[in-house]
Order: C-alpha cells, then sequence, then structure tokens
C-alpha cells in the first residue's frame, strides 16, 4: 500500500497509513498487536541493545521523530538502563529480556553485539515485529538468509543500518555512475584509516566469535556495501590482511567487476592502526571522482588533464548548516517501509551480499607483511623463561612458521 | 605464591605502545601467556589480531582489576592515564597483586624522574632523582608507592626507567616524522649529545627478563639500547627516511620557552607604534605612566623598543622553539646506562639501532609515513 506524502516525516498519519498499520496488525501477530498507547500512524519502537551506537544516534533519532514512540528499551545492563531511563526520564519501558519487549513494539531497532544479530532478529522476526538491524547484518550467509526467511514469513520488514547510503554523496554517486559522467571507468579505490576508534561498551569488538571480523567488518561493512550498491555484482580476488588468529587491523583486498560490459578493477585499504586519506575514487576515462569519508553532501570532480576540482551538489539538495544526522532518514525510511510496505533502502537481501563478500574475503585471506613484527622474535624468546618444553603443546605460529 | 617461573601475565596499558608490542611478543614467542587489561575497547587494535585472554574494565574500579588478577602469576604495569589512573589505578593494581600473591610485579616507569636535565651522576641509577615536570613527578611518586609494597608487604617488584622509545607505533617516532615534515626541529649546536634511546623490542627484552630472573626484585633498572646515539644522528636518520633537510642552528637562534614567549609577544605587541598611540589616548594610561619615576619610564620605553622581531631565513619568526622535545632534549647531556640491567638481568638489547630503524622505516613505509 502506498501514500501519497509519506516521504515527509511532518506529515502525520492518514487514514491510509491507519489502515495500513492495522492491516499489518492483524497479520503479522503480537508484536504488533499488543498494547495501544501509541497515538494513530505512531509505530512503536523498542530499542534492543542500548551500547555506543544506540546512545549515540538511534536513542536521539528516535526520541526525535514524530512517527515513532519509544516503547520498550533492553539490555542485560541494568545499571545501563537506569541511566537511560534517568537521562531521558523514560517511564516504566525498560526490560534485561529483550522478550519482554514483545506485545510492546510494533518494531525494533537491533543494535546488539554482531553475533546475536541473527538468533534475537529471527525471534522477533517470527514474532511479526519490523527490524531495523545494525550492520553488518549477521556473522554468514547462511544467518542472514535465516534472517529474510523470517522476515518474509511474517511479511516484516528487515532494515538493515548502512547509515552511508543516506548520504546524499552516495546517492549523487550512483546518478554520476549512470550517466556516464565519468566516461568508461577504469579502476576504484577505497581508503579508510584512523588509529582506533568506537568503543562499543560491551567489548564484542574484541573477538572474532561476537564481532565476525576485524576491520573489514567494522568498518569495511560500510564500503563493501556501498560498493555493490554502485559497481553492482563485485568479486574478490586478493585479501591480506593482519590478523594472527584474532581479528585484523589491517588488510588490503582487490577486488573485480564488470560495468557496462567492461572489466573493472577496484582496490580496498582499511586501517584502524594508522591514518588513511578516507576517501573513495573512481578513475574513468574523464577524470577522478573523488568522496571523502566527511563529504556526505557532495563529491568532487577532478577532470582529466586540468588542475580544476568541481564541487558538484545534487539540485535538489537544500542547504545545511550543520552535518545532518543521517539516523533520522534512516529510522524514517524504516517507518516508512512498515506503514507503506515499501522496501526499505537497505533490505535483508541486500546486507547478505556485502557478508557473503566479507566471507569470501576471509576465506582466500593471505598475511599482509609486517617484518617489524617477525624479525626479532627468536632473539626475544630467549629472554624467556624458557620452561620445560611440552611435547604436546602447540608450536607458537609465528616461530612455526619461521622455522 | 605463583610459580617462580611466571606464565600468565596480566599487562595494564596494553593498548599502548609498550604493551601493545610486549603482548603481541608474548603470543608469538609463546614465552607467556598474556591477559591484556583493556579500557577503551575501540583502542585495542594492535592485540585483538590475536586471539588473547582479554580483560576489560577500569583501573579505578577494584572489583574489575581484581576479577583480571585472577589467575594471573606476574603483573607488567604500563597503563598511563589521569591523576586517578596514576595514583588510585596503581594502587588497586598493586593491593590486587598482593592478594592473588603474584610473583612479580614489573612497572614501567621513566627517566623523567632526573628531571628535564638530569645530572652527570644519572648515568646509572643510584642518582638522586630530581623531577621538574607532573609526568617526572607523577612517576617518581607512583615508584614510591611501587616499592613502599616490596618493602612492607613483600611483594616482588621491578622498576624500569625507559628513556624515548622508538621503533613501529610509537609516539616518538610518529612525532618526529610530523615535527620535520612540519620544519619544527632542528639540529641545536650541532646535536652532539646523546638521544637516549630504547628500541621498543628492547624494552620488551628487558620486560622478559624482569618477569623471572632471580635477581631483580626491589632494583630499579635503566633500559636503553647499547650504542648512544646522538641527536644529531637521530634526527638526520628520521629525517632521510622522510626526505627532508635539517637546519642546523645554535642555540641563541631558538624562539624562548612559552612563558618566555607570552611576556615578549605581550610586550612585542605594546611596542607597536599604532598600540601605543592608542594607548595614550587613554587618559588613565597616560597618567599612569606619568606618575612612574623617570627610571621606570626610561626602562619600560627601551623593554619596549628591544622586541623587534628577529628575521631568519626570510622567516618573521624563529621557527625552532626552545621547549619542544625534540629541541629541550637536546640539552641533556647524559646518557643513561643500562649496565645494571646487563649485569643482572642478562639484558642484552638485541637489536641493533641500525636495525631497529630498518624496522621502523619498513613500518612507516606501511603506514604511509615514510
Amino acid at each position: 500500500m502506498q501514500a501519497a506524502g509519506l516521504e515527509d516525516p511532518d506529515q502525520g498519519g492518514s487514514l491510509t497509513i491507519i489502515s495500513d498499520i492495522r492491516a499489518n496488525a492483524a497479520t503479522s501477530g503480537a508484536g504488533a498487536r499488543a498494547g495501544s498507547a501509541a497515538g494513530p500512524g505512531i509505530v512503536r519502537i523498542g530499542l534492543i541493545g542500548c551500547g555506543a551506537i544506540a546512545q549515540v544516534a538511534h536513542l536521539p533519532a528516535v526520541l526525535s521523530s514524530p512517527q515513532v514512540e519509544l516503547a520498550a528499551i533492553s539490555d542485560l545492563d541494568a545499571s545501563r538502563l537506569q541511566y537511560l531511563r534517568r537521562r531521558y526520564r523514560l517511564g516504566p519501558i525498560a526490560f534485561r529480556d529483550y522478550r519482554d519487549v514483545v506485545g510492546r513494539v510494533d518494531a525494533v531497532i537491533l543494535a546488539l553485539p554482531n553475533h546475536l544479530h541473527a538468533p534475537v532478529g529471527v525471534e522477533l522476526l517470527s514474532r511479526g515485529i519490523h527490524v531495523l538491524c545494525e550492520k553488518p547484518l549477521a556473522l554468514t550467509r547462511q544467518e542472514c538468509e535465516q534472517l529474510c526467511q523470517a522476515a518474509r514469513s511474517t511479511a516484516s520488514v528487515l532494515a538493515v543500518g548502512f547509515v552511508a547510503r543516506f548520504f546524499p554523496s552516495t546517492e549523487l554517486t550512483k546518478q554520476l555512475l549512470e550517466s556516464r559522467f565519468l566516461g568508461e571507468l577504469q579502476s576504484f579505490d577505497y581508503e579508510f584509516g584512523s588509529p582506533g576508534g568506537w568503543s562499543p561498551l560491551s567489548g564484542y569488538n574484541l573477538a572474532r566469535s561476537t564481532c565476525g571480523g576485524g576491520v573489514l567488518v567494522v568498518s569495511g561493512s560500510h564500503v563493501l556495501d556501498q560498493m555493490i550498491y554502485l559497481f553492482g555484482d563485485v568479486d574478490v580476488t586478493s585479501h591480506a590482511d593482519d590478523s594472527r588468529g584474532g581479528i585484523e587491523a589491517n588488510c588490503r583486498t582487490c577486488f573485480a567487476a564488470t560495468v557496462d560490459a567492461r572489466p573493472l578493477r577496484g582496490r580496498v585499504v582499511l586501517s584502524k592502526t594508522h591514518q588513511l586519506p578516507n576517501r573513495l575514487r573512481i578513475v574513468g576515462e574523464h577524470g577522478t571522482l573523488d568522496v571523502r569519508g566527511s563529504q556526505t553532501r557532495s563529491v568532487t570532480f577532478l577532470p582529466s588533464g586540468s588542475t580544476l576540482r568541481h564541487e558538484i551538489t545534487a539540485a535538489a539538495l537544500p542547504p545545511a548548516d550543520a552535518e545532518p544526522d543521517y539516523f533520522k532518514p534512516q529510522l524514517h525510511d524504516f517507518v516508512n517501509a512498515i506503514r507503506t510496505g515499501a522496501a526499505p533502502r537497505v533490505d535483508g537481501e541486500q546486507a547478505t551480499r556485502s557478508v557473503v563478500l566479507t566471507e569470501r574475503c576471509y576465506a582466500i585471506a593471505t598475511d599482509l607483511e609486517e617484518p617489524w613484527c617477525e624479525a626479532t622474535l627468536e632473539r626475544l624468546a630467549r629472554a624467556g623463561p624458557d620452561p620445560a618444553p611440552d611435547p604436546a603443546a602447540p608450536q607458537p605460529p609465528a616461530l612455526a612458521s619461521a622455522s | 605464591m605463583s610459580p617462580e617461573r611466571p606464565r600468565r601475565v596480566l599487562v595494564t596499558g596494553a593498548t599502548g605502545l609498550i604493551g601493545g608490542r610486549l603482548c603481541e611478543v608474548m603470543a608469538l614467542t609463546g614465552a607467556f601467556e598474556p591477559r591484556p587489561f583493556v579500557h577503551a575497547t575501540g583502542s585495542a587494535w594492535r592485540i585483538t589480531r590475536f586471539p588473547l585472554d582479554f580483560a576489560t574494565g577500569d583501573l579505578c574500579d577494584r572489583a574489575s582489576v581484581d576479577r583480571a588478577m585472577d589467575g594471573c602469576d606476574a603483573v607488567v604495569h604500563l597503563a598511563r592515564g589521569d591523576g586517578a589512573v596514576m595514583r588510585r589505578g596503581l594502587e588497586n593494581v598493586l593491593r590486587a597483586a598482593v592478594t592473588h600473591r603474584v610473583s612479580r610485579f614489573v612497572h614501567i616507569s621513566s627517566v623523567a624522574v632526573y628531571g628535564s636535565e638530569p645530572a652527570p651522576d644519572s648515568v646509572s641509577e643510584a642518582a638522586a632523582t630530581r623531577p621538574d615536570l607532573p609526568y617526572g613527578h607523577t612517576k617518581l611518586e607512583q615508584e614510591h608507592r611501587v616499592l613502599r609494597y616490596h618493602r612492607r608487604r613483600g611483594l616482588d617488584v621491578v622498576i624500569l626507567r625507559p628513556p624515548n622509545v622508538y621503533g613501529p607505533f610509537a609516539s616518538f617516532t610518529v612525532g618526529m616524522v610530523n615535527t620535520l615534515r612540519s620544519d619544527g626541529v632542528a639540529i641545536v649546536d650541532g646535536g652532539r649529545n646523546p638521544c637516549n634511546l630504547v628500541y621498543v623490542d628492547n624494552l620488551v627484552e628487558a620486560i622478559f627478563l624482569a618477569l623471572w630472573r632471580p635477581e631483580a626484585p626491589g632494583q630499579v633498572f635503566h633500559v636503553t639500547d647499547r650504542e648512544p646515539v646522538s641527536w644529531e644522528r637521530c634526527i638526520s636518520d628520521h629525517a632521510e627516511l622522510v626526505g627532508v633537510d635539517v637546519p642546523h642552528v645554535t642555540a641563541a637562534e631558538l624562539a624562548p620557552p612559552a612563558q618566555e614567549r607570552v611576556w615578549r609577544d605581550s610586550l612585542r605587541a605594546l611596542s607597536d607604534g599604532e598600540v601605543q598611540r592608542s594607548l595614550a589616548r587613554i587618559p588613565l594610561v597616560r597618567r599612569w605612566f606619568q606618575c612612574l619615576p623617570e627610571p621606570a619610564k626610561r626602562a619600560l620605553r627601551a623593554r619596549l623598543h628591544r622586541w623587534d622581531p628577529v628575521r631568519r631565513n626570510g622567516s618573521p619568526e624563529r621557527r625552532f622553539l626552545a621547549d619542544h622535545p625534540f629541541i629541550a632534549g637536546q640539552k641533556r647531556t647524559v646518557a643513561h646506562s643500562s649496565e645494571k640491567a646487563r649485569r643482572l638481568l642478562g639484558y642484552s638489547a638485541p637489536v641493533s639501532y641500525d636495525e631497529g630503524m630498518r624496522l621502523t622505516a619498513a613500518w612507516l613505509r606501511q603506514a604511509g609515513l615514510e
């Protein structure tokens, strides 16, 4: 069902919207049926997982939206829930067990550690609760497919939080490529890196079992999703990273795509230990397109054979004094999908493609060379206490490979 | 008491330069099993490359320190932070170490305890400590706290005092490269004084030895590279890596320290004729000046005219600040010796300066800093 004017978040509910939500409630189970405190047309939202991204991005977006009501928050950490209740003067809507939100919400934002996206998401979708899941959708292709299947089985919305898709610069780049503004494409190059970064409160980012990977997942999932969006089917040709059994902090990956029936090569360099230029660069026969990480509203065109730089913005883009909060349009897109049945901007199937690509990268991973890491190890090992050798003990990886 | 030859080692400050490399080497050699104590999980990327037994928490929270210490045989304390971390955090780690009866507590201090211009006798650890900057004071206070636990609670502590730590990921190295790129460093008076360096892996060797050698408890050790390197060589070698020329200046050509610059720049602004004429139009200022005794008036006039900008190579200002760490450090005449660590611990500083710089250059290339 579609209703005119639904793209404008400031427009209130209409009869069409209300009937749509009721129709959804009638077909999608307990989640949408229970509770009726929210006003007509208002979507009751639950926030599952109240860590850093939830507090910094999702909660402010929910609280500022006239389209939704914050109906529940859930986190294992009771003190965190208490803090949020006090800070935002919330009613008795905090639950340590996420299952307690069922019956109180129409939809949830799933901001749990990555390894919990699939089990919790499948359970909620199966109960007819719409899900906006933080990226990455899940750790494996199989988990992604389970999530998509659960969404299909209850006709629930499964949207995925690739917030960079809501940057006007992403859409502008797509338009320019589709209009063959650069002519024949020659290469693309992503370089994103800075020392350290986001510190999830739960510490799930410390292990592959809970995070699913390192920089390729944490920063790279945005890159891979955008790359697939811009260039279509992309395959990985080589991937090297610095994981030593844990999660990689640096990686260099090469990709191949076919655009306009011509082969296109690309490279992605990601780092969590040092600064990189933080930009996408696309080279074509007419020049180079640069999109810096901080450049969310425009792109830069450097024509071939010229020293000029052209800043390009979308014609319809209104001026903005400050950097917009893109979690708001992401939430609006999710709500719009719930109300109208339209697909969200990034649905489960699209998000699955970046997870599949991540799996392929890890499957062919080789070691990045780090001579400074290995060169002195044998000499340093001599300074250890030299315990009696245990024949059953496995060899340390580096020395084993060096010998 | 934990075994004499510890296996599982709690490493505080594990996300920093030394802690990160220490955990790496422990994991790669299998010499010890590190348990990195992590506060900001987003800063732990170097060590999350390994499947380690991480402990998360806050050093100022006794319970989380206690949990982290459980099952550890020894501790290497490298954490830095605000006053609370440096005092209460250290106290919590020491207390937990006693409670859990660890066999060794290795505390990383600094030669900053000798002050910014160390006395000649600070070649050896027996010299008096004379910190003159907040960091040196805090490190010395920490040493006293650690040694108190040795004397009163019988904790086997070892204190290591490294100088400038260089190598991959080192802030000394990155700082030097960036300062050279921004023309902020010069070789002063030939740069003949010793730079007092230790390559990070040499420090790791010393920590390994301090963790188990029976001669170590209760001792304080300098940990430096084998051969002293002059500032001239150190700066020139870094400059070569980034492809810049380094100017040579004399001490007299340096811009004065910050405190002095505030006065100088204020007086210089006052010496501007336009400013003086404006001030002279303010009756209160005029009356105040007229009330001054004649010698004071003359002195003030002379002072105001003294602060003409000094030009060097066409630059409106002298570029090199006397209190910049890479400039001020060149005044230190002492080469701290790690002879005691060699004698008692068998410290060998296995990585020469040349090799250390080669490995550093390889890292700089990959990090895009060369």
